[in-house]
């Protein structure tokens, strides 16, 4: 029992045991006993209810699994695990003329011979969008929140502004994901595109190695171009930037509390044996080490599910470049941009497909941040 | 004030007691490519006609193929024409009705800050730019094209839909028919796989893309470029003529269809259509209805609907050059109304409406 419920006198109503034990007054015996009688039906309502509810919860997640994995059958069927691995995105079929090996047409009682290609869908190119894009927000949010977790834990309690700058961390993680995504938008991605985007260029574009970061070879029919990549601000480098503002929030709250509960022995030790500020700090960060982490997953996990903002700035395209500035797509944004209109069935279950994948993916980041935290926070606490 | 008071609760009173007199209600449900103007038809013909409510959901073509298919509605709507798997699944050819409402067109959209005159294009350069071949708009091809406009060394982004849309079948259809390449590398479809470029859901995130970035060129519906002032180029038509989308010229592509549209299933592709003033990226917008009308309950309702249909292909055609969309040309309209007039109600002849 935590000690505010200790602290609260029983009510008399609400608890008849207890009223008639502490009291030491025997209430009049047939009131009693219909009053014992309502209360036990009582708990036991809301045992059941409290059963029930948290029954509902689990049964809501099996049967979106269910749901989803019978509904992204079809596709699991004709593709398998070679889904995970292909990059051929194509809700058309295509009717072409067959060509031999030198590219010529084949042709049969003087006409060409065509084939049809099926729909074919590879979710690897959103797997790429996916991982890539977390990856990058987490190298350029981590730091951060790392950053501002110690400053929250160790500097603003003196200045007193603790409260004020945890709450506007906070605050941040409340935003609507849309708002962020029409900012970056309408913000982010002009001033890439005006500033940022033509000064990178003209730094690194002359350095030998950095040409794939601002070219593009694009194959047609076996005719291999390379081109400039047009630096628009919606690219894989802008959803990423967009993504580590969105999780910032989560991962400096959940740090905040993981270095918190490192003991105060902990640090005034490190002092103690002589460790400046900076080395004590460091060594709170060792301590907390895999509750971090967790903080770490669990931005992950919400960098791998989010889906407007990034939608909105990250260029939309199905393909695998090496640059950063070329447009991408994420398992989410896919399904955001392609969900409404996919009316055919294979490209529909694919699309779940790709939400399953998604689903599971997030499930598995979860359940180790919780561990890694809830384990951290507890044997921290003992 | 009194007086406007009063009057307001009489006109309540008299709106509700007609709607009590039990007139008829007709729902209609799919594309959303002419939704808007489709929405103007209902408003204009419910002024003539204050018996008759319509009511038009903008669903998205695949669904108002799916709600006539079901007998949820009165009248489908589509931007394609029913596939022969869509007729089978409502009984064939001899239980269904399609016939075009008006037509549209899809233009090649830019921002090219500086150029104020309509660019030119051909189909073929169309294609190099989607295909990556042409990667900077003062390229040799674009400027041969446009003399008179002086083209920066900006890059191109050419920007397409993530969403199927009849918008990216119209303007694929038209690509594939300039170049055997295209149509076996991207292919033809409401949504196909565009080897590069920016993606953008539905027209208005195209049109964002394009309005936002310097050097954007993206296909977007005329009616949706107009009403945003996005700039967008002439494209060369089969007679080699430079033709900017405009109701007349698309309207005139339409035109080049007519022998086709026989019976009461009528379809026609009109991209690429022959004739010195076609513009050569027009499609028709098709109405669906069931033959022998077997989703509508009363002769009645039968009778308002078919006046209705019959509406929109006479005197409602001048409301679709006011909205940016193109009427059908009067021997389009004679094909559609042919068509229209096949219905029965059940099997039996359908009473003018009152």
């Amino acid at each position: 029992m935590t000690p505010s419920s200790v602290a609260t006198p029983p009510a008399p109503e609400a608890n008849a045991s207890g009223w008639s034990r502490e009291s030491g007054q025997a209430p009049p015996e047939s009131s009693a006993g219909a009053t014992l009688r309502r209360a036990k039906l009582g708990d036991a309502l809301l045992g059941w209810a409290c059963r029930l509810s948290a029954a509902l919860i689990a049964l809501m997640l099996i049967s979106l699994i269910v749901v989803l994995v019978h509904s992204a059958w079809p596709a699991i069927r004709q593709f398998g695990p070679g889904f995970l691995v292909s990059s051929e995105w194509r809700a058309n079929e295509i009717e072409r003329p067959v060509r031999d090996a030198a590219g010529k047409l084949i042709l049969r009682d003087g006409e060409t011979v065509m084939e049809t290609l099926p729909p074919a869908f590879g979710a690897l190119p959103v797997i790429w969008g996916t991982a890539v894009s977390s990856a990058i927000a987490l190298l350029i949010a981590v730091p951060i929140s790392l950053s501002a977790a110690i400053f929250l834990v160790r500097v603003a309690p003196k200045l007193k502004i603790a409260g004020a700058a945890s709450f506007l961390i906070e605050f941040l993680a409340a935003v609507p994901s849309l708002a962020f995504g029409v900012w970056a938008l309408f913000v982010l991605a002009p001033i890439f595109q005006t500033y940022v985007g033509p000064f990178l260029y003209r730094i690194f574009e002359p350095i030998p190695g950095l040409r794939w970061m601002f070219y593009e070879s694009v194959t047609v029919a076996g005719r291999t171009i390379e081109r400039p990549i047009p630096l628009t601000g919606r690219d894989l480098f802008t959803g990423s930037l967009i993504l580590a503002i969105m999780i910032l929030p989560i991962v400096t709250s959940v740090s905040r509390d993981v270095l918190r509960a490192v003991p105060r022995t902990q640090i005034e030790g490190t002092l103690a044996l002589g460790a400046t500020w900076w080395q004590s700090c460091i060594a709170m960060l060792r301590y907390g080490r895999s509750g971090l982490m967790g903080a770490i997953m669990l931005g992950l996990a919400r960098a791998a599910g989010e889906t407007m903002a990034v939608t909105m700035v990250i260029g939309n395209n199905n393909q695998i470049s090496p640059s950063p500035f070329a447009p991408a797509q994420t398992m989410a944004s896919v399904l955001a941009n392609e969900f409404g209109e996919a009316s055919e069935g294979l490209h529909r279950a694919a699309l779940l497909y790709v939400a399953l994948i998604l689903l599971t993916m997030s499930l598995i980041f979860n359940v180790i941040a919780r561990r890694l935290v809830i384990g951290r926070l507890a044997s921290v606490s003992h | 004030m009194n007086h406007r008071l009063i009057s307001g609760f009489a006109s309540v009173a008299i709106g509700a007691a007609s709607a009590l007199a039990g007139d008829v209600r007709l729902s209609g449900a799919g594309a959303t490519f002419p939704a808007p103007l489709y929405t103007r038809w209902v408003s204009e013909y419910e002024k003539g006609h204050p018996s008759v409510q319509i009511d038009y959901r903008s669903i998205g073509s695949g669904g108002g193929v799916k709600a006539i298919a079901d007998k949820t509605v009165a009248f489908g709507a589509t931007d394609a024409p029913l596939t022969e798997k869509e007729i089978a699944a409502m009984g064939g050819t001899d239980s269904v009705v399609q016939f075009p409402a008006a037509l549209g067109a899809v233009v090649p959209a830019y921002n090219l800050p500086g150029v104020d005159k309509p660019l030119q294009f051909t189909g073929a350069v169309l294609v190099d730019i989607y295909l990556g071949r042409i990667s900077t708009w003062d390229d040799a091809q674009l400027q041969k094209l446009n003399p008179d406009v002086k083209l920066p060394k900006t890059p191109i982004t050419p920007v397409f839909r993530t969403d199927g849309s009849g918008t990216t079948h119209v303007f694929t259809s038209y690509l594939g028919t300039q170049s055997a390449e295209f149509k076996g590398e991207v292919g033809v479809g409401k949504q196909v796989k565009w080897p590069l470029g920016q993606g953008g859901k539905g027209n208005e995130g195209v049109a964002a893309v394009i309005q936002q970035t310097a050097g954007a060129i993206g296909y977007i519906e005329h009616n949706y470029a107009i009403a945003n002032k996005i700039a967008f180029g002439a494209v060369q038509n089969k007679a080699g003529k430079f033709v900017l989308a405009t109701p007349e010229s698309v309207s005139a592509a339409g035109d080049t269809s007519s022998a086709e549209l026989k019976g009461n299933v009528l379809r026609a592709d009109v991209w690429n259509a022959p004739g010195d003033g076609a513009y050569p990226i027009s499609a028709f917008t098709y109405i669906v209805l069931y033959k022998q009308l077997e989703n509508i309950k009363t002769p009645a309702d039968a009778s308002a609907l078919l006046g209705y249909q019959r509406w929109t292909l006479g005197p409602g055609q001048k409301f679709a050059a006011e909205m940016h969309y193109a009427p059908l040309s009067e021997k389009v309209q004679a094909a559609a109304l042919a068509a229209l007039n096949s219905v029965t109600h059940q099997g039996k002849a359908i009473p003018a409406q009152p």
